[in-house]
């Protein structure tokens, strides 16, 4: 099967500023693809290059298998950063409007509405305007309208900016399922801790470059676990291990960085012979943390 | 072309179910009725004015008061005060300055047997008493001079009487009555409906595109509909409306133009001459300008934020209707002098001026045909250069786009 998305080496600028250079990633299906990288980092320039709403200066787009068409689209559900929805419009118009846009029968669009609004609960609304509605209401429409038309790609550009606890978890647990289902996510976030559990695979960007991607789990194989987080009590004289690097202790809780290549195993068993340990944590670096050590900065969230 | 009707006919169910929509197609026709109604009743009613005639001669002085009272319409009450004086003058400034009277006719004797005749009054620019004066005191001494050359009284109201001039229009072969007056009424309503629709509709889809904006829901669409799918969707949607209004309009006032209440509320007017042409080319003329104002104005509008920055470009669509209005005496009178040609020629103002060249006199079809022709390659460059802004402006958050950057915008490819 071929890639749900190639991009090879597009390249974007704008008059004085270059968006997106050089990048290249492919998204399998089924799989959850995470595009990260702080604010003004080019994900958003590099999603529209993706569904033809700006085009690359160079290099390729390629959906599907084929060179970049419209007709592909159909297959794509796209939920922008700047979400909006026709204010004047009843809820099930819209949906069914929106589900025609992308070549629905409108009988279909209205069954496949209310199946969705019955399953996220919001079945009351279908037939009030959008202005009338909550903002988490109008959330809701708004992923609705995205998956209407059973898209093989999904799209989410930030999609957890704004969301209220409650939809945040809806739309997690939304993803996962589409992803059981064989769909390709690919979702772009500046919040890295909010997706290191969802994601398969990654591209770090960072001022339009890809400066890290592949497998999660690859990716983060290639950094050492050199963080540790140990609770105990007892003596703290552990700490002072020749393995451990630095420490900050909390009174019963330490975070501790090991040296290079220090045996984590031999830290344990010296706390174990003057504390009691109720957890002691091998952690590996968190996404953000790798992205500072790779970049070399703090990002700007 | 699928998504293009589809858009079409959304934004077409949205602006009929609008209030807006509403309101004006029973507001507008009504406004201007009452607006004629006034303008009519006014006129019966007269001026009412409170005049003195002043001269020396009092036999003189009488006939110009009987001539002034002829008027019934005029409604005046008019004094004389003869013979008169110069001391006489200054007690008629007093009259004025207390506003007991509203002026004063004034004849002098002059040395060669002539008379000269002054209208002292509190207003300026009161035209139609200024035309009824000029008539009554010509007329009243035409009276007086047959009477001191010795015509017998009795003789001097049949020499002196006047006629009307009917006025008949002539156009396919035949002749039927009209008159300037209800022309004139006819082809500025004809105007005044085509303007407001025209430029109403046209900052319409403007609006349209601002609120697509702020309600950010473009980004959504562009991930299925190109923009120019968009732009020609809203244009068509939005065209629709207002040919539905027009329609209900021409309907409506067929139905009252033929009923009895105006009948004989007409009665005494000529009624303006309407062809199926006529009609068929205002339409045909509505549906050209409304292009060329709205897809100036959806171009603009992508590159503003909100409406109130829209509003600030809204004189670029009054100056030609200024215009055209401002021309409007004018082409009425003169509809086949060059510059009545030339400013229906020009695309701006030619759906404008147009109307009021049918109402005056029917234009040759190669004016017509030009007119048609010259609108219809404004609105594909405008429309070309439009669909770029738009293209651009659309994703472009922030501020008002200033002219450098529509330039830039317009050569993105």
């Amino acid at each position: 099967m071929p890639p749900v998305v190639a991009l090879d080496r597009i390249s974007k600028s704008y008059e004085n500023k270059v968006a997106v250079e050089d990048l290249s990633f492919q998204i399998e299906p089924g799989s959850m693809f995470g595009l990260l990288g702080p604010n003004g980092s080019g994900k958003t320039s590099s999603i529209r290059m993706m569904i033809g709403i700006t085009m690359p200066d160079s290099g390729s787009v390629r959906l599907f298998g084929k060179p970049y068409e419209r007709e592909s689209l159909k297959r794509v559900g796209y939920l922008p950063e700047e979400r909006g929805l026709y204010k004047k419009m009843k809820v099930m118009d819209q949906l069914v409007f929106i589900g025609r846009l992308r070549g629905l029968d409108p009988a279909v669009a209205g069954k496949r509405a209310h199946e969705w609004c019955e399953r996220l609960q919001i079945l009351d609304a279908v037939q009030k305007k959008t202005e009338e509605l909550s903002k988490g209401m109008q959330q809701k429409i708004q992923f609705i309208a995205t998956l209407i038309h059973e898209p093989e790609l999904v799209i989410m550009d930030e999609p957890f900016s704004g969301l209220d606890p409650v939809n945040a978890s809806l739309l997690q647990d939304t993803l996962l399922d589409l992803k059981k289902k064989g769909r390709a996510i690919l979702f772009s976030t500046h919040r890295m801790d909010q997706v290191e559990k969802l994601c398969d695979t990654i591209c770090l960007i960072h001022r339009g470059r890809a400066v890290l991607s592949g497998g999660m789990r690859e990716v983060k194989s290639r950094y050492e676990r050199d963080h540790v987080v140990i609770n105990f009590d007892g003596e703290a004289c552990f700490l002072h291990h020749p393995s451990v690097k630095s420490f900050k202790n909390y009174g019963g809780q330490a975070e501790i960085e090991l040296h290079e290549h220090a045996n984590a195993q031999d830290l344990l068993r010296a706390a174990m012979e003057k504390a009691v340990v109720y957890r002691f944590e091998l952690m590996e670096p968190s996404l953000e943390e790798i992205f500072i050590r790779t970049v070399g900065e703090k990002i700007d969230a | 072309m699928r998504n293009v009707w589809l858009v079409a006919q959304r934004e077409y169910m949205e602006q009929i179910r609008g209030k807006t929509f509403k309101i004006t197609t029973v507001l507008l026709p009504a406004v201007f009725i009452g607006i004629m109604a006034v303008m009519v009743f006014a006129g019966s009613w007269g001026s009412g004015k409170h005049v003195v005639v002043a001269a020396q001669n009092q036999d003189l002085a009488m006939r110009v008061r009987d001539q002034l009272l002829a008027d019934k319409d005029a409604k005046m009450s008019v004094d004389v005060l003869a013979p008169a004086n110069e001391a006489d003058r200054q007690t008629l400034h007093a009259e004025m300055d207390r506003k007991e009277i509203d002026g004063f006719v004034w004849l002098t004797p002059s040395p060669d047997a002539k008379v000269q005749v002054t209208y002292v009054s509190r207003s300026a620019g009161d035209f139609s008493t200024n035309d009824l004066l000029q008539k009554a005191v010509n007329h009243a001494l035409v009276e007086h001079r047959l009477v001191a050359k010795g015509i017998p009284a009795a003789e001097v109201a049949p020499l002196t009487g006047t006629v009307d001039v009917k006025t008949m229009l002539y156009r396919q072969g035949k002749e039927t009555p009209s008159s300037a007056l209800s022309t004139l009424i006819f082809g500025e309503v004809m105007a005044f409906l085509l303007t407001f629709t025209v430029v109403m509709y046209g900052m319409n889809v403007g609006r349209s595109v601002i609120q697509e904006k702020t309600s950010r829901i473009f980004e959504v669409m562009l991930a299925t509909v190109k923009s120019t799918d968009m732009l020609a969707g809203k244009l068509i949607g939005i065209g629709a409306v207002g040919l539905t209004q027009i329609a209900i309009w021409i309907i409506f006032g067929a139905i009252a133009l033929s009923s009895a209440l105006v009948e004989t509320w007409l009665s005494g007017y000529a009624r303006p001459q309407v062809s199926v042409t006529e009609i068929a080319l205002l339409c045909l003329y509505f549906v050209l300008g409304y292009g060329l104002y709205s897809a100036f104005f959806a171009g603009l509008a992508a590159t503003c934020d909100t409406e109130q920055e829209l509003q600030q470009y809204a004189p670029l669509a009054a100056v030609p209707v200024w215009l055209s209005f401002g021309m409007f005496v004018y082409i009425m009178g003169n509809p086949n002098s060059i510059w009545s040609i030339l400013i229906s020629m020009f695309p701006p103002t030619s759906p404008i001026t147009m109307a009021f060249r049918f109402a005056a006199q029917f234009p040759p079809a190669w004016q017509i045909a030009l007119s048609l022709a010259l609108l219809a390659v404004s609105i594909y460059i405008v429309l070309w250069l439009s669909s770029r802004l738009y293209r651009v402006g659309i994703l472009m958050y922030g501020k008002r786009a200033t002219l450098p950057e529509m330039f830039r915008w317009l050569r993105y490819s």
